[in-house]
């Protein structure tokens, strides 16, 4: 130790620091303080202390369960979303090349080529649409062929990487009940076996998959079928099963020795035995990570997705608790409760991390 | 050639799984081509192209229906995108270094408890901070200014944490070497370490300007002038305010989600090392 240091270290640490106060814990401290006022933005307010009497109304406030209870249910997609990454991060991982190398630009050009012309024989017989599609997949074919994995890992990343107000302003536009991209790739589906479907409401719809169920009254339930939480669920699983999760899962994978498998094959373990013998144990430590990093995330979201695509509508439906602390703070202009709100689930957040943290070191030491 | 074979079949696997990933881009293109009276027709691809629809969005023609301009500024949505996130970068990576520097490179009193303190901030949720956040920008004056959406994000406890997980590892040696040499502390972060750590750099600025390129919310609540708004705050009140024309809407976002995938496949291979490196030490 050379305390001799310390005026050498804070003069890096200053520019940071100073922000770090500014901009962290400076509002911590308002945050925390705030909630036990009735600090609100409404000039005629004066200030005064309230003590506990914000989160006691927040225990008593119904839209905070049917908040809270919304919250959790997008979270559901979690799961979905993360074997998906973990499915796309071994399926990446595995061979791509050819037993010859010198093929691979071959086939490449040659994909390419059939693609385009059958694209072009496409266009010219008057269906534009198959064309358009079996255009882009000779491309990416022709792209993976030459490039290998890289190519379909880089595709998968896509949506993640442009995530944010353009990609959900496009998926409630493919969400539109009448002309959006899924319903009609649905009737079309359906018109093959002779049905007339009108497609589910999506964004419009309150219905659940856990609408059978019998919810109180002011969670305003429409019943069981697809509706606006699983459109933003869908959407969710779709940005997110080749984002950062499946590039650590990737990185995971490389790190499982070879000879681990090279033994259990030797022992005649099957591709299922070995991905639940061999690399599923050693891919713990990420799964575990990616697990509390997505719970941590899947608490505090659903902002964006209320405020572009449906205020958090129909009836409420895909209100989050995230939404509902701007509503508070930001429309209703009540801080002092919105600042409760946040407080409470930054516990909720901590509480479950800890959860999750004893768990993991439990199974760790199994 | 049973093996060529399956790699062939995985191949298509694979494909097939990229096509359902990139169909919404391509419905997107589709749609931002085509004539408004063609938007609910089931088709990807328009009958009567109309590309015009993108010159109507940089308001370089005007918009059919009304025979007017529109009343939108694009082109400076995005420079304001561009400058808010290229400074917030270069200021973050900056601080964010220096930082990690005096936390992985210097030794010294409370070092380690003041990094807890900085880690333990991580677990704060952003939303616990955005309403009293607000208030200390109006207090200081920055509401609606450039300053008030660059500088609360120019510091970053994040940065800071991966930084440091890239810096911890250079051994020791190289400073002491450099040390031996005369160097000082400012000549052994400029000229040793922060070449020595370029990958975490890389990819701590790729992060951090996509991210505030694409920030939503803060902006949500400081932008109250025209002249300020963003692309995701532009995008948003053109959605409220031409909702009906779809074709338009979507030309926008064509034209914002380009870059981002130009961006993206350039800069891929540092990303994702950077990533795996910075997550597995994390």
């Amino acid at each position: 130790m050379k305390p001799r240091r310390l005026p050498t270290a804070l003069l890096f640490l200053a520019p940071n620091l100073l922000g770090f106060l500014v901009f962290t814990l400076v509002p911590v401290g308002l945050s925390l303080a705030g909630s036990f006022t009735n600090w609100s933005l409404r000039p005629a307010v004066p200030l005064h202390f309230a003590g506990w009497d914000n989160y006691a109304r927040l225990f008593q406030d119904r839209d905070f369960y049917f908040y809270l209870y919304n919250t959790f249910y997008l979270m559901l997609a979690l799961p979905f979303s993360i074997a998906g990454a973990l499915l796309l991060a071994v399926l990446l991982h595995g061979r791509f090349s050819f037993a010859r190398p010198r093929r691979a630009p071959v086939l490449a050009a040659a994909s390419a080529a059939i693609a385009l012309g059958s694209a072009a024989v496409l266009a010219l017989t008057g269906s534009p649409n198959l064309a358009y599609v079996v255009g882009a997949l000779g491309l990416i074919a022709a792209l993976g062929i030459r490039f290998g994995p890289v190519a379909y890992r880089t595709v998968f990343y896509l949506p993640y990487f442009t995530a944010g107000a353009a990609t959900i302003i496009l998926w409630s536009q493919l969400y539109n009940p009448n002309f959006g991209l899924i319903n009609q790739g649905l009737r079309h589906l359906a018109a093959f076996g002779g049905w007339h479907v009108a497609g589910p409401g999506w964004l419009t719809s309150t219905r659940s998959l856990l609408g059978f169920l019998p919810w109180p009254a002011h969670f305003n339930n429409g019943g069981f079928g697809l509706g606006a939480r699983e459109a933003i669920m869908l959407m969710g699983v779709w940005g997110a099963v080749g984002g950062n999760n499946m590039i650590l899962f990737l990185a995971g994978l490389a790190n499982v020795p070879p000879e681990l498998h090279e033994a259990a094959e030797i022992d005649g373990a099957g591709a299922w035995a070995r991905f639940r013998h061999v690399t599923w144990p050693q891919l713990a430590p990420t799964t575990f990570f990616v697990v509390v990093i997505s719970v941590i995330g899947g608490l505090q979201g659903g902002f964006e997705q209320a405020r572009l695509m449906t205020f958090g509508g129909p009836a409420g439906a895909t209100t989050t608790l995230s939404y509902y602390i701007y509503q508070q703070g930001f429309e209703r202009l009540d801080l002092g409760y919105g600042s409760a709100i946040a407080w409470v689930l930054f516990v909720l957040v901590f509480g479950l991390t800890l959860l999750q943290w004893r768990h993991g070191a439990r199974d760790g030491t199994d | 050639m049973a093996r060529d074979f399956r790699t062939l079949l995985k191949h298509l696997l694979m494909v097939f799984l990229a096509i359902a990933m990139v169909l919404p881009f391509l419905w997107m293109v589709g749609a931002s081509l085509k004539p408004n009276a063609e938007i609910a027709h089931p088709s990807l691809v328009p009958e009567h192209a109309q590309p015009v629809n993108y010159a109507i969005v940089l308001q370089r023609a005007p918009d059919p229906h009304t025979g007017r301009i529109l009343e939108l500024d694009f082109p400076k949505w995005y420079f304001n995108s561009f400058f808010v996130a290229a400074w917030v970068t270069s200021l973050q990576v900056m601080t964010s270094a220096l930082a990690a520097f005096a936390f992985s490179r210097l030794t010294w009193r409370g070092r380690d408890t003041v990094f807890l303190l900085y880690l333990g901030t991580m677990m704060i949720p952003s939303l616990v901070l955005m309403l009293p956040n607000y208030q200390v920008m109006v207090r200081l004056g920055l509401v609606n200014s450039y300053s008030g959406l660059i500088l609360p994000m120019a510091f970053s406890a994040f940065g800071t944490f991966l930084l440091r997980q890239f810096m911890i590892v250079v051994p020791r040696s190289y400073d002491e070497a450099a040390e031996m040499d005369g160097a000082g502390p400012l000549q052994v972060f400029l000229d040793v370490i922060l070449p020595l750590t370029r990958p975490g750099l890389i990819t701590l600025a790729i992060l951090t300007f996509l991210g505030n390129f694409q920030s939503f919310f803060w902006p949500l609540v400081m932008v109250k002038d025209e002249y300020l708004r963003t692309l995701p705050i532009g995008l948003l009140l053109f959605q409220t305010d031409y909702g009906q024309q779809t074709e338009l809407i979507m030309a926008a976002t064509v034209m914002n989600i380009v870059p981002l995938i130009v961006l993206f496949v350039v800069m891929q291979k540092q990303l994702v090392s950077g990533i795996q490196l910075g997550g597995i030490k994390g």
